[in-house]
């Protein structure tokens, strides 16, 4: 596993066992952990949108409002716009991880917090103004799970808001220790993972809402 | 794998970060995004053709982002990252597919529809 296949084997002298322990690869060990548990959040996803698809239904509506009568997609839009950029803006500061500039993975995370910050004020801009014409969760069964999916996504943006001015504190405290980076890792997939699962929220919950 | 690294930095999964291919995804899942707004609010096509698109915009943008961002491949950093992920997968699908479905069958023997409603076919938001 550790042979380079760059280098020759010469089968004379070819070895077909490590004569030493490689070592472990702490890095790889828990980002990899982190990967299967942000698998396992996507499987809450998979609860919510397939309670969606059931609850969309036009028996659920119990009198309330369907989805066509009151979302207004140019919040949901801003919200794509800062959550892409973000997320973008998150993979400059993964370059600078590479090059090893710490101003530059503390700037790019900076901008990329505070776009997270953005996410949320137009996500509570658009909640607020519908609480305010009277849309509740409690109205009926397709506003609870509408008012879930955006708040269960919510709450992930303000997990990463949280997380990224933890990581700049230890960027800037520890530098690059194998500790400070696989949490940076971490992080990537986290926060990468929500622009993905943003695709499937604006897509079927607020676009097809629209359609439905 | 297994590896053992002096500086984290030099450890594959830092290395493999692209400032190219996460502006690619931005600009391709933005643009994607754009025509999906677009098609919703013009109704330009029928409502199911219009949710058929959206899906496959959305089916594109989620197979864009996961190759460019998440850098789902077959590298050997991240072989087993995507291994994860296509086991999951078959999971997702058939969590919200079967639900959609049962649920889908179950209200015609079940409930009854209101009056306005019952001229409307029923569609699922993932459209499964």
């Amino acid at each position: 596993m550790s042979a380079s296949a760059a280098q020759k084997v010469d089968p004379a002298h070819a070895t077909l066992w490590a004569r030493h322990y490689a070592g472990h690869d702490m890095i790889g060990t828990r980002t990899f952990g982190f990967w299967l548990y942000m698998l396992t959040d996507a499987m809450v996803y998979a609860a919510l949108f397939a309670t969606l698809g059931v609850l969309s239904h036009v028996v659920n509506l119990a009198g309330g409002p369907s989805s066509s009568a009151f979302i207004n997609p140019v919040y949901a839009y801003g919200q794509t716009i800062t959550l892409f950029l973000s997320v973008l803006i998150y993979g400059y500061s993964m370059v600078a991880l590479k090059n090893g500039n710490r101003g530059g993975v503390i700037g790019g995370m900076f901008v990329a917090m505070l776009l997270g910050v953005v996410y949320l004020v137009i996500s509570g801009i658009d909640i607020g103004n519908m609480f305010a014409h009277g849309i509740f969760p409690q109205v009926s069964g397709f506003l609870s799970i509408f008012f879930t999916i955006i708040i269960y996504h919510a709450l992930h943006i303000i997990v990463g808001v949280v997380w990224m001015l933890v990581m700049m504190i230890q960027v800037a405290r520890e530098g690059f220790s194998a500790n400070v980076v696989y949490r940076l890792i971490n992080l990537r997939l986290f926060w990468h993972f929500q622009a993905v699962i943003w695709v499937f929220v604006f897509a079927f919950v607020y676009l097809q809402g629209i359609v439905a | 794998m297994t590896e053992h690294m002096q500086d984290p930095l030099n450890h594959p999964e830092v290395q493999l970060a692209n400032g190219r291919a996460y502006l690619a995804s931005f600009i391709i899942s933005m643009l994607l995004m754009t025509v999906g707004l677009w098609l919703a609010v013009t109704h330009i096509t029928t409502p199911l053709g219009t949710v058929l698109m959206i899906s496959f915009l959305a089916g594109v943008a989620v197979i864009i982002q996961g190759y460019f961002i998440l850098h789902m491949d077959i590298s050997h950093a991240q072989v087993w990252h995507t291994v994860a992920m296509v086991l999951f997968l078959p999971l997702f699908v058939v969590t919200i597919g079967l639900t959609a479905w049962m649920f889908h069958g179950l209200y015609q023997r079940t409930m009854i529809m209101p009056p306005a409603a019952s001229s409307m076919a029923h569609m699922s938001p993932m459209s499964h």
